[in-house]
């Protein structure tokens, strides 16, 4: 399984959790896992062009749109982050 | 990035430009005076309030219901500010002032409340040619963007553009004293490196999770179709209409 780390503002979808687990063999079944078990998720993330444009997911350092996007293919040790734009200060 | 004799001397010349003197601006402008940087422009419209007294460190509770660049001048005068070498905006960056304000610093410094103004600030300072550090926090986390005077990568490398519908970022406001503190004076750090020479910040997101104690910095790559920065970019001017989403003070 993936570990999935949680930005603060989408900590409301896991319980307050700042990292969940999650299996899939993309980023894209990830995100499906992710929805099954924190509903809400999937429309927070994606849109219907793929990741929303102020969203940007890592698989480890590296940014998916640099990798094979949705379809970046992961092993069971893989962080993934999700930064959103945030405002505020 | 620590300050010698020398460093301190070529600050002395320099100047930087606050857009927001809020929980970011706060210790980001007082770090910047503390460290020598000749000038600081301060743009901010708004009044000190109770609720930002645990963390715009600038304020006191005589300050409240006041002019907050009055009193952050104050204050930062009695840090020990060069007379004369604070300059007070009171305005929120706006289209209108947006390319002049920037093209007359160094750096800027962007810790705004709000999406539109951080693209403003994004777009203004690509197109005057001039490097900016992004601050944000929520809650209990933070990020700060240091961006190269030619972008690639750029704010908008990153984000493409204002959130619109489903925003991940409104959700549940409110901050953490500690988490702007950190992320203020990690904003002053960069560009005082900008001030200096450095450009080994420029690209660097770093973001902090203060839950977990734990900072990851991450090196951007440019979007190869950026609106602004690219080859291909579209935007060549400031135009109110690409800066209407609605706010989020996080």
């Amino acid at each position: 399984m993936a570990t999935v780390r949680i930005p603060t503002p989408l900590r409301v979808l896991t319980g307050g959790e700042d990292q969940v687990q999650a299996s899939g063999d993309t980023v894209k079944d990830v995100i499906e896992a992710l929805e099954k078990n924190h509903p809400g998720m999937r429309e927070r993330l994606l849109d219907d062009k793929g990741v929303r444009r102020f969203v940007n997911i890592y698989v480890g350092d590296e940014d998916i749109r640099f990798l094979d996007g949705l379809a970046t293919p992961l092993k069971s040790t893989d962080e993934i982050s999700i930064v959103p734009a945030i405002a505020g200060g | 990035m620590s300050t010698s004799s020398p460093e301190r001397g070529a600050l002395q010349n320099k100047s930087a430009l606050l857009v927001g003197v809020g929980g970011l601006g706060c210790p980001a402008a007082l770090a910047l005076v503390e460290a020598g940087v000749g000038r600081l422009v301060l743009c901010d419209d708004d009044r000190v309030e109770e609720s930002n007294l645990h963390r715009q460190i600038l304020f006191s509770e005589a300050d409240v219901g006041h002019d907050k660049l009055v009193a952050a001048e104050r204050a930062l005068y009695r840090a020990g500010a060069r007379p004369g070498s604070i300059e007070l905006v009171h305005s929120r960056l706006l289209p209108e002032n947006a390319r002049a304000l920037v093209r007359g610093v160094d750096v800027v410094l962007e810790g705004a409340d709000n999406f539109a103004t951080k693209f403003l600030c994004a777009d203004a300072c690509f197109l005057e040619q001039r490097s900016v550090v992004h601050g944000a926090a929520v809650r209990l986390c933070a990020t700060v963007l240091c961006v190269a005077a030619i972008g690639a990568p750029c704010y908008r490398c990153l984000f493409e553009d204002l959130p619109t519908g489903a925003s991940p970022n409104c959700a549940e406001a409110g901050v953490l004293g500690p988490v702007v503190g950190f992320a203020g004076a990690l904003m002053a750090d960069r560009a005082l490196s900008v001030l200096l020479g450095d450009n080994s910040v420029y690209g660097a997101l770093v973001s902090y999770d203060a839950k977990a104690d734990r900072a990851r910095e991450l090196q951007l790559l440019a979007r190869a179709h950026c609106a602004l920065c690219s080859s291909e970019r579209s935007i060549d001017r400031i135009t109110y209409d690409r800066y209407t989403a609605p706010s989020c003070a996080a």
